[in-house]
């Protein structure tokens, strides 16, 4: 056994494929574009994302997948997080469908996944409320079972993709009891379900992230995810399978950023010399290091231990709390070389700056993890 | 020893009832004051204007500024209630809708002749005008003595300029702008900082050329107090000029003194001599930092945030380092009220009020998630003030980024050169 940090054959395919499709299809002006779009793509990008196999990169090959470990989709969205490209990728790909994976009854499996993998179904996670927690008693939205069908009352905040997406999977409270974890379940709603309404919230910062209204929508049993009560287990063990993969988007974003500031570095004079040569402004580059590198090995240590079925708990909160801090500290340092250039809304450092700021909070904030790890390391 | 922030005199409290009945009176009608600057309609921008005509007449609009020149000729006191008053309306100190005004009337004072101070102060002082600062180029950003844009001697109409070249990041909403102060290159063969020449002059000349630019910033500083200090508001433009004459009258200090003047102007914005620009004099000085105090409040009263602080110990370190770093702002305010800032006090601020915002609204997205970071009507957390704040905070670079700003204190210091 030696430490081999190496990208797989395949798996250096998929980052030159995805670099390819960048360069080719997603450039800066689109990528620009797609930012403002309520949905973060066009039909001709997801077809050719579909092409290549992205959506199904994780999903087994009997529901119509490639089956890849979750290293391998890491290094996919490292590669889409140096764009940033937008778009309901991870929420589809990776979180809807290990929800699905986790949560499904065979039957939901093979009806839903192959659709996923295909990019006919859209799906994402609407989990946070008004009442904004990754804890679950942030689940307080109510569905009630009347007959044969539930009926759905209340808003989720902060959802990723939503209007992209054909079905949300709305994590719901439908026990009463104590204990928050309990009561909860899972429910895969047609966006277009009468009652559900779909509104982004503006704010640069907010980039992409919606308000979801359900307002008394009525969907059949056979909607329900697993089963019901009992949601809350397969909901967590789905997010943080998904959390490494999205902190893989976070280093492609940090690498990317430091690649186009130590180039800037090298080729902006002032003074009648590069503004490389000034220590000060050395200083923010050599801090960058220090962000990017804790968050790609953070990163990719805990993909491994997920893929090898090692005990993650610890490395999936590290990297977390590491790559959102990162991404963060990252944006600022780089706005700070370039300056000027850089508050353009048409500079690449800007897109980072509203992927950086929307992914800080999503499926936990860094203090959230930092919690969960103090957990782990006193009990 | 008294840290007690200044009241008021008997004399001064009768002054600023005089100036809030006058006010309650000149205050156009229907006049808001949205945090953010875009969504400052025409038609409020026209009503800040008319007021900015309706202070100038009465002398208030640059209150301690030479009657003479179109100012109140008011004394520091009386001038300090003026500025009070009207920024507890939430409206900015004057002037708040230019910034060229600020360091063109002092640069004028110092270098200008007696003929161009009678001609072209009392349209800023007096008159309102709004006036740009055109400094900043593509490749004359940190490099301010680097301007590429040309003011050459007409060959043969000899009392004009022929301006060429481009500025930008300048100006704020709404142009056009009445002035321009303008920052130029008079000279091709001269050396460095002896090649450049400073124009106060009418910015509706043929050949100019104004396009805006796309930023995601709402001004410097908008961030930290919640209002703009200098009357910027992130609102920028490129500006163009092609074969533009300027008359020589416009022309302050010599045709090769421009970098004086700039410097001086410079000064002022670097807050190195506070009391040369009146607006910058007040800058920072007791006001409080509105984005923590209103942050503070909202973690005693906000029932959703008092549940997460109750959850997770940690984001309490968070608040609590929100208010450490506004109480160390507030302290470096008195230290310079006090007169106790020594060489570096103004600039020191400055440099510490940028660098701390960066740190505050990271502090406050960890506490408020992402309620920080929309400005939606119903879930933006206090009109939006923490998305505008946040991206106001990002900005860094007006009035000199913060490497150029610690230069400018090690030369205070003494230790720059």
């Amino acid at each position: 056994m030696a430490i081999d940090l190496n990208f797989s054959e395949s798996e250096e395919m998929l980052r030159r494929g995805a670099l390819d499709f960048l360069r080719r299809d997603a450039p800066q002006e689109v990528i620009q574009v797609l930012q403002g779009t309520d949905t973060g793509y066009t039909e001709e990008l997801w077809r050719k994302a579909v092409g290549m196999g992205w959506l199904g990169i994780i999903i087994p090959e009997q529901y119509g997948g490639t089956g890849n470990p979750l290293t391998s989709a890491g290094v996919l969205f490292e590669a889409l997080g140096t764009g940033p490209l937008p778009g309901p990728y991870f929420s589809s790909g990776i979180l809807g469908s290990l929800l699905i994976l986790e949560a499904g009854s065979e039957k939901q499996k093979k009806g839903i996944l192959p659709d996923v993998a295909e990019g006919k179904k859209i799906l994402t996670l609407a989990f946070t409320e008004p009442e904004y927690s990754w804890e679950p008693r942030g689940i307080q939205l109510r569905a009630e079972k009347s007959n044969d069908i539930f009926v759905l009352n209340g808003i989720k905040l902060f959802v990723m993709d939503a209007q992209a997406a054909t079905h949300l999977i709305v994590a719901a409270r439908t026990g009463k009891g104590t204990d928050p974890a309990k009561g909860i379940t899972l429910f895969l709603v047609d966006r277009k379900s009468e009652g559900v309404s779909v509104r982004r919230l503006p704010g640069l910062l907010a980039d992409s992230t919606f308000e979801v209204k359900l307002d008394s929508v009525k969907v059949p049993r056979s909607a329900v995810l697993g089963d019901i009560d009992e949601g809350w287990p397969a909901l967590k063990q789905s997010i943080d399978k998904s959390i490494p993969v999205l902190c893989a988007y976070k280093v492609g974003g940090c690498q990317a950023l430091f690649d186009m500031t130590l180039q800037y570095s090298r080729t902006r004079i002032q003074f009648g010399m590069p503004i490389g040569r000034f220590q000060r402004v050395q200083d923010m580059i050599i801090e960058m290091i220090d962000h990017l590198d804790a968050a790609r090995w953070a990163t990719y240590e805990a993909l491994w231990k997920l893929d090898t079925r090692r005990p993650a708990a610890e490395s999936i909160h590290l990297a977390k709390t590491i790559s959102s801090e990162a991404y963060w500290e990252v944006c600022n340092l780089a706005l700070r070389v370039f300056s000027g250039v850089g508050y353009s809304v048409k500079h690449p450092a800007s897109f980072h700056l509203r992927a950086s700021r929307r992914l800080y909070n999503y499926l936990g904030e860094p203090s959230f993890h930092r919690l969960k790890l103090g957990q782990l390391l006193t009990a | 020893m008294d840290f007690s922030p200044p009241e008021y005199t008997k004399e001064q409290e009768e002054f600023a009832k005089e100036v809030n009945a006058w006010l309650d009176e000149n205050i156009p009608e229907g006049m808001t004051f949205p945090r953010d600057p875009l969504k400052v309609s025409r038609e409020q921008f026209e009503k800040r204007r008319e007021l900015a005509r309706r202070l100038g007449k009465k002398g208030w609009l640059y209150p301690s500024y030479p009657r003479e020149y179109g100012g109140g000729g008011l004394d520091a006191a009386h001038s300090a209630v003026i500025m009070r008053e009207v920024t507890k309306r939430g409206i900015g100190l004057p002037p708040f809708h230019n910034a060229g005004a600020a360091y063109g009337v002092p640069v004028t004072l110092a270098f200008g002749t007696e003929e161009q101070k009678k001609r072209l102060l009392p349209l800023i002082l007096r008159d309102g005008a709004v006036t740009w600062e055109l400094f900043t180029e593509p490749e004359a950003g940190s490099d301010e003595a680097n301007q590429q844009t040309t003011a050459l001697r007409h060959t043969r109409d000899k009392d004009y300029f022929i301006v060429n070249g481009n500025k930008i990041f300048v100006g704020g909403i709404y142009p056009p702008p009445d002035l321009f102060l303008l920052l130029t290159r008079s000279d091709l063969e001269a050396p460095r900082h002896e090649n450049l020449a400073m124009f106060l002059a009418p910015a509706n000349l043929p050949g100019v050329e104004i396009v805006p630019l796309d930023l995601f910033v709402p001004g410097p500083f908008g961030g930290v107090s919640g209002q703009s200090t200098t009357g910027a508001d992130g609102i920028k433009y490129q500006v163009f000029f092609k074969d533009v004459r300027i008359h020589e009258s416009y022309l302050i200090g010599g045709e090769r003194d421009g970098w004086k003047v700039a410097n001086a102007a410079l000064e002022v914005e670097h807050a190195v001599r506070p009391g040369r620009g009146e607006p910058m004099a007040f800058m920072g000085t007791m006001s409080r930092n509105l984005i923590a105090q209103r942050f503070l409040e909202r973690c005693k009263n906000d029932p959703n945030i008092v549940k997460r602080l109750k959850e997770n110990p940690q984001l309490v370190d968070s608040v609590v380092n929100v208010y450490i770093g506004a109480e160390k702002e507030r302290l470096y305010s008195i230290r310079n009220a006090g007169g106790k800032g020594g060489v570096y006090g103004g600039t020191h601020l400055q440099l510490y009020s940028k660098m701390f915002a960066l740190t505050l609204l990271h502090e406050i997205t960890k506490v408020l998630g992402p309620y920080a970071l929309t400005s939606d009507d119903q879930w933006g957390l206090d009109d939006s003030l923490f998305e505008v704040g946040q991206r106001g905070a990002l900005c860094l670079a007006p009035m000199g980024t913060p490497e150029i700003t610690k230069i400018v204190i090690a030369r205070l210091l003494a230790i720059g050169r």
